[in-house]
């Protein structure tokens, strides 16, 4: 296991999701929750909502994972975005969370953020 | 005695990845100033390792992830050890840890905070798998409120009775 190559994944609500975005990289390891709108088992896509926006989800390397349409998931993977088509989080890690507070899970996203760029100014200064 | 020797810090990923290690043998481990023992962390299982005498794994908060190992020589351990039957519990114990640690899983992981090989690692004494979603957003929260309250406060504000 090394543990430099996996990388955390960043929480990022899928509003967020936008080219001027600083996390709409080609690669970028994120973590997003939302509601699983539909499901193929063809294609192994996923489909999740938040907030209004969605976000495809290729689910075809997780295992011991049920999808139920409406119950809320989380993933954590990479970001993939062809240069013609539609941006897919290919995930290798999901997890149902339902009953998750969402008002309050974003809310304590903003936290952390302003923490953790806290940290990070108390390195360098 | 340093009260907080046993005292669990909880700590976001990247609080923890950045803790200060000396040089010295053994190193000290310090949060601005504050020697650091032990730690709490709550995350998702992103990777896992099982050997014969250890379990190796990743848990990710979104800030970082933290090496984790948990230890499973106890029954080569308690052949030689006048305290056997304290092994075998902690031997049974270790077991019924590693046994939770599964990928996707949302663990609550508690332990020693320990270098290896010049990277920062836990030790890890407790696992408890977190069913409610909302307990990683609870303990993020308590890091930031336990570091703006107490870990940050400069350690003589602390001690001072």
């Amino acid at each position: 296991m090394a543990s430099s190559i996996i990388k955390p994944g960043l929480l990022v609500a899928l509003q967020e999701l936008q080219p001027s975005s600083p996390f709409f990289k080609e690669g970028q390891s994120i973590r997003v929750t939302g509601k699983l709108q539909s499901y193929s088992v063809e294609s192994a896509i996923a489909i999740i909502v938040d907030g209004g926006a969605t976000l495809l989800i290729d689910t075809q390397h997780l295992r011991d994972i049920n999808f139920r349409i409406n119950s809320i998931y989380q993933f954590i993977g990479e970001l993939l975005i062809p240069h013609d088509g539609q941006v897919v989080l290919k995930a290798r890690i999901g997890r149902n969370v339902d009953g998750i507070d969402l008002n309050l899970y974003h809310q304590s996203i903003r936290l952390r953020r302003k923490f953790e760029a806290d940290i990070v100014r108390s390195k360098t200064t | 005695m340093d009260a907080s020797r046993y005292a669990h810090v909880k700590l976001l990923a990247a609080d923890f990845l950045s803790l200060a290690v000396s040089s010295s043998a053994p190193p000290t481990i310090s949060r601005r100033g504050r020697p650091i023992y032990r730690a709490e962390f709550v995350g998702v299982v992103v990777s896992r390792d099982r050997r014969p005498k250890l379990l190796r794994f990743l848990i990710d908060d979104g800030s970082g992830c933290v090496p984790c190992v948990l230890w499973l020589n106890h029954d080569l351990l308690s052949k030689s050890s006048v305290f056997a039957s304290g092994d075998d519990l902690a031997a049974s114990a270790a077991r019924d840890h590693a046994g939770k640690v599964n990928l996707g899983v949302l663990v609550r992981v508690r332990g020693r905070v320990t270098v290896f090989r010049g990277e920062l690692q836990i030790t890890v004494k407790d696992v408890l798998v977190e069913r409610d979603p909302n307990a990683e957003i609870l303990h993020w929260l308590q890091c930031i409120k336990l570091a703006r309250d107490c870990y940050d406060l400069p350690l003589a504000a602390v001690t001072k009775v």
